[in-house]
């Protein structure tokens, strides 16, 4: 890695209802530019697709290269504690369209919030009555 | 420059990732383009990415793919996931049926069904692969495909009955149908849309 280049850190979260897409410096604490499946379509339920995170990381990917941005960590990352650990369908298709629009991408970690006794599920003994 | 990942499998499933004279690994680091380093004793991996590998996800797809096998897949079903849009999804069973042994053997009994039925039924109607295994169930498949029957399962072990699993897996089957005729038709009211004031 030369000197001169700037890298920066992407945080991806992928629930299956959005993908939230915040670029961030090396350090994490100055934000760059920020994206989500809802910014880019129109309809609730499509926010969390690939095609609108695909969307969204060709924008952020545009912007971040705009303020002279070579490369991204990405730090991907589900609801997790109660909710689901695995992240969405958008994650792969985010870091996928950031490469592909030259990005170069650097480390890849996952950082879903995992309690190790954590508060307990919702829905109770005789679980959730509908 | 991706890196490394580390993960561990169960002792009884190393076999099965080396395969015969390594034929599996070697099958999985050629396709993935990384490279494994599997300790047999302890059941750790070290997923590593090759000198010339293209791919920015491959560490993390090998890694998936490792864990399928890890978790009950035969090499062949796990490979599966080396394309993009299908997913692994494991349920851990002891978040619903607390620590009793016999629990957890009931409610594998009940999932897997006399000679297997519920297992065939689940993986035929909602086009999936299962693996039943140990502690865990895990599906490769479509997202959509994998939460249906991630929601079958759950409707099991919170105690539905069978009769009303089935319907709720044909119900289901029924809507993807709906949609595949409509996208077929063309009058597909899926389509995506995108906002048009993106630009301030």
């Amino acid at each position: 890695m030369a000197k001169d280049e700037k890298w920066g850190i992407a945080n991806i979260y992928s629930s299956f209802n959005n993908t939230i897409i915040t670029i961030t410096d090396i350090t994490g604490a100055e934000t760059i530019c920020q994206w989500s499946g809802g910014r880019v379509v129109r309809a609730d339920r499509q926010e969390a697709s690939p095609f609108a995170a695909m969307e969204a990381a060709n924008r952020a990917a545009d912007d971040a290269k705009e303020k002279g941005y070579v490369g991204l960590h990405i730090k991907v990352r589900a609801p997790g504690g109660n909710g689901p650990r695995s992240p969405g369908p958008g994650a792969q298709a985010t870091i996928r369209a950031l490469a592909r629009a030259g990005i170069r991408i650097g480390k890849i970690e996952d950082i879903t919030p995992i309690s190790h006794d954590g508060t307990g599920r919702p829905g109770g003994k005789r679980g959730r009555r509908v | 420059m991706p890196t490394t990942e580390y993960l561990k499998i169960p002792q009884d499933r190393v076999g099965v990732l080396i395969g015969t004279n390594g034929e599996t690994r070697q099958k999985i680091e050629n396709i993935t383009e990384t490279i494994l380093d599997i300790d047999g004793e302890e059941g750790t991996v070290i997923v590593s990415p090759s000198e010339n590998m293209e791919d920015p996800l491959g560490v993390w797809k090998t890694n998936h793919i490792v864990k399928a096998i890890g978790r009950g897949f035969n090499p062949e079903t796990a490979l599966k996931l080396n394309e993009d849009d299908i997913y692994l999804e494991i349920i851990k069973l002891n978040l619903y049926v607390g620590k009793s042994k016999k629990a957890l053997a009931r409610q594998k009994g009940r999932i897997i069904g006399k000679d297997g039925r519920t297992r065939e039924i689940i993986i035929s109607i909602a086009e999936v692969d299962m693996a039943v295994y140990g502690k865990t169930i895990a599906f490769i498949g479509e997202i959509e495909n994998v939460m249906v029957a991630k929601e079958a399962i759950e409707m099991i072990l919170n105690g539905s009955q069978h009769k009303s699993v089935y319907s709720f897996l044909e119900a289901k089957q029924n809507d993807r149908k709906m949609k595949e005729f409509k996208s077929i038709a063309g009058i597909d009211d899926d389509k995506i849309e995108f906002r048009d004031d993106l630009d301030n």
